[in-house]
C-alpha cells in the first residue's frame, strides 16, 4: 500500500513539474509584457506593473501590429475553411467509394506532409512574383490550404470511417446523390470532428513562418509570427516589453482555441498521426 | 449499358478527389519539381540560367558551410528527439494518471505546442538574455555559475539553448501521441499483471513499454522528420550563429534563396528533401498506413 502511496506522490510532483515547465515561459512572457522593465528577476529589481507596452503595441501605427493580427486570423481562417471543404468530399470518397488507386492517393497525400517547406518556397516565391500576388492574402491562403490538406483529409477520413455505413446507405436508397449523402448525413454526424479538424488547420496556418517570411513584404498580408520575429527596436536596445506584449496578444487566439477545444485538438492530433 | 454506368460512377468518385489533387499538384508537387529542376541549373539572379547537371551537388561536397549545416541538423536531431521522447513519455504518464486536474493539465501542456515557434523563439531569446534573462537568474541564483552565461554567444551554448527551446515547444506533441497509445492499452492487462503480483515498475516495463512500442516508433519518426527541417526556431533564436554553427539545412538553403542563388539553394533543399523522404518511408511502414481506413 505504501508503494501505491509513493507512486501517487511521484505522479503529483511530476505533474506539477510538468506544468511548471510548460507554463513558466508563457508566464514569463506575460510578466515582462506587463512590467515596466524587463529585468524582473535580477537581484534587487522591483517589479512595477504597467499596461503601457500593450497600449504601445496596439497604438503605434507604424508597427502595424493590429494589421498583422487581422491578416493572420483572416488568412488562417480562409485556409482552414477551404481545406475542410475540399477535404470532406475526398475523405468521403476514400472511406465510402470503392475507388481503384485510393490507397496510392492516400500515400501521395501523406507524403506531402513530410516535405520540408524550404523545398517548395523558392518556386512559390517565383510563382507568386510572376502572378503579382506577393504580399496578398492569396499568396498565403493557397499554399496554406494545400499544406494543411493532408492533415485535414486524414482526420476527416478517420471520423467518417467510424460512422456506420448504414446511415449514408439509407440516404442513398432514399434517392440522395453522393454529394447529398455527404452533406446531409456525414457532415452533420461528424460535425464535432469537422470543427476540430478546422481548428487544427487554423492553428497550423496561424503559426506558419517560412512561407509568410518570403511571400509577404509588409502590412497588407504579413502575419503575426513574421511580425514578431522581425520586431526590432528603433533605438538600439531591444524593446523586450513591447515584444513580449505583442507576443502575448499574438497568442491570444490560439490560447483561446486550446482552452475551449482541448479535447478535440488532442483527438485530432492523434488521429492525424497515429490512426489508432 | 451496365459498364457505362460503372464508369460514370467511377468518374464521379474521382471527381470527389479532384480538388485536393489539383491544389496539391499546383502548390506542392509542381514547386517540388521546380526545385529539383532548379537544382541542376546555375540559376543566379542577373546571370543567364544554364544547365549544369550535378554541378551544384558537386560544389556542395567541398562547401564547408554545407557540411557544417548538415552536421548541425544531424546533431540537433540526434540530441533533441530522444530528449523529447523521454520527456514526452513522462508527460504522457502524468497526463494519463487519473486526477481532478486532468483537463487543466492537458490544456497547460498543449500551450507550448500551440504557440508559434517564432514567438517561442522570441520568448527564449529573452530567457537567454545575458543581462537580465530568466536562465541566468536561475543559474546564478542556484550558484551553478558565478557570473552571467553568454548562452547564445558560444556554439555549445547556442546549441543547448536551441535543444531546450525545441524540447519545450515539441515535447507536448510527443506526449499527446504517447497518451493516445497509453489509453489504448487494455485495462485487463494491468489487472492480469497485478494478479501476477507484478509491482508498478514491473507493470511499466512488462506491459506499458512493450505495448507502447508502435506509437513510440511513430512519434520517433514524426519528430525526426520535423527536426530535420527545423527553421523557425533557429531563425529567430540564434539566426544560425554564432559563426554559422547552428545553421540548419533549411536555413542554409534559405540563405541562398535570399541571396539570389536559386540553383545552389535548391540543391541544398533537395538534399534535405531526400533525407526527410527516407524517414517518411519508414514512418509509412511503421504507422501501418491506411489500415483503419481500408
Amino acid at each position: 500500500m505504501s508503494e501505491e502511496r509513493r507512486i501517487r506522490i511521484l505522479y503529483t510532483v511530476g505533474a506539477a513539474a510538468m506544468t511548471a515547465f510548460c507554463l513558466l515561459p508563457v508566464a514569463y512572457m506575460v510578466l515582462v509584457a506587463a512590467s515596466r522593465r524587463p529585468d524582473i528577476f535580477s537581484a534587487g529589481a522591483e517589479v512595477r506593473l504597467t499596461a503601457g507596452h500593450f497600449l504601445d503595441v496596439l497604438g503605434t501605427g507604424s508597427l502595424h501590429f493590429p494589421e498583422y493580427v487581422v491578416n493572420g486570423i483572416a488568412i488562417s481562417g480562409l485556409s482552414a475553411i477551404l481545406a475542410v471543404v475540399l477535404a470532406a468530399p475526398a475523405a468521403y470518397a476514400v472511406t465510402r467509394l470503392d475507388l481503384p488507386g485510393r490507397m496510392s492517393f492516400l500515400f501521395l497525400v501523406l507524403a506531402v506532409s513530410m516535405f520540408p517547406p524550404v523545398s517548395l518556397v523558392s518556386y512559390l516565391f517565383r510563382m507568386m512574383s510572376a502572378l503579382g500576388w506577393i504580399n496578398t492574402y492569396a499568396a498565403l491562403v493557397l499554399p496554406y490550404t494545400a499544406w494543411v490538406l493532408p492533415l485535414s483529409l486524414w482526420i476527416l477520413a478517420s471520423h467518417f470511417s467510424r460512422i456506420p455505413r448504414d446511415l449514408d446507405r439509407a440516404a442513398l436508397l432514399d434517392g440522395c446523390g453522393r454529394l447529398a449523402a455527404l452533406r446531409k448525413v456525414m457532415v452533420p454526424v461528424a460535425a464535432p470532428g469537422i470543427l476540430s479538424t478546422a481548428i487544427l488547420a487554423f492553428i497550423f496556418a496561424f503559426n506558419e513562418f517560412l512561407f509568410a517570411l518570403l511571400l509577404t513584404t509588409g502590412r497588407n498580408a504579413r502575419t503575426i509570427p513574421v511580425g514578431i520575429a522581425l520586431f526590432e527596436g528603433l533605438h538600439g536596445e531591444i524593446p523586450w516589453g513591447m515584444i513580449m506584449a505583442a507576443a502575448t496578444l499574438a497568442v491570444v487566439p490560439v490560447v483561446l482555441l486550446v482552452l475551449v477545444f482541448q479535447r478535440g485538438i488532442v483527438a485530432g492530433l492523434t488521429r492525424g498521426a497515429v490512426r489508432e | 449499358m451496365r459498364k457505362d454506368h460503372d464508369l460514370r460512377e467511377l468518374l464521379k468518385g474521382y471527381a470527389f478527389l479532384a480538388p485536393v489533387c489539383a491544389l496539391l499538384l499546383a502548390f506542392v508537387f509542381v514547386p517540388v519539381a521546380g526545385t529539383l529542376l532548379d537544382s541542376v541549373h546555375r540559376d543566379v539572379t542577373f546571370l543567364p540560367r544554364r544547365f549544369i547537371g550535378l554541378g551544384n551537388y558537386r560544389s556542395m561536397g567541398s562547401d564547408p558551410g554545407f557540411w557544417q549545416s548538415l552536421r548541425f541538423t544531424g546533431l540537433f536531431t540526434l540530441v533533441s528527439v530522444p530528449l523529447e521522447l523521454a520527456l514526452g513519455l513522462a508527460f504522457a504518464l502524468f497526463l494519463e494518471h487519473p486526477s481532478s486536474a486532468r483537463g487543466f493539465l492537458r490544456a497547460g501542456v498543449l500551450l507550448p505546442w500551440a504557440i508559434p515557434a517564432a514567438v517561442s523563439g522570441r520568448i527564449f531569446e529573452l530567457i537567454y538574455n545575458v543581462q537580465y534573462g530568466l536562465a541566468n537568474a536561475l543559474v546564478t541564483g542556484i550558484g551553478l555559475s558565478e557570473g552571467p552565461v553568454h548562452w547564445l554567444g558560444t556554439s555549445a551554448g547556442a546549441f543547448l539553448a536551441l535543444v531546450a527551446a525545441d524540447a519545450w515547444k515539441t515535447t507536448p506533441f510527443v506526449a499527446i501521441l504517447l497518451l493516445a497509445g497509453l489509453s489504448a492499452i487494455p485495462e485487463d492487462l494491468y489487472r492480469q499483471a497485478e494478479v501476477d503480483r507484478a509491482g508498478p515498475l514491473q507493470r511499466f516495463f512488462r506491459v506499458t513499454l512493450p505495448l507502447l512500442r508502435p506509437v513510440f516508433v511513430v512519434a520517433l519518426l514524426f519528430r525526426t522528420i520535423d527536426s530535420l527541417r527545423v527553421f523557425d526556431l533557429v531563425f529567430v533564436l540564434t539566426g544560425g550563429g554564432p559563426g554559422g554553427s547552428t545553421t540548419s539545412l533549411s536555413m542554409y538553403g534559405y540563405r541562398f534563396f535570399v541571396g539570389g542563388d536559386f540553383g545552389y539553394g535548391s540543391a541544398v533543399s533537395v538534399v534535405l528533401f531526400v533525407l526527410a523522404f527516407l524517414f517518411s518511408l519508414l514512418y509509412l511502414r511503421a504507422s501501418r498506413f491506411g489500415r483503419e481506413i481500408a
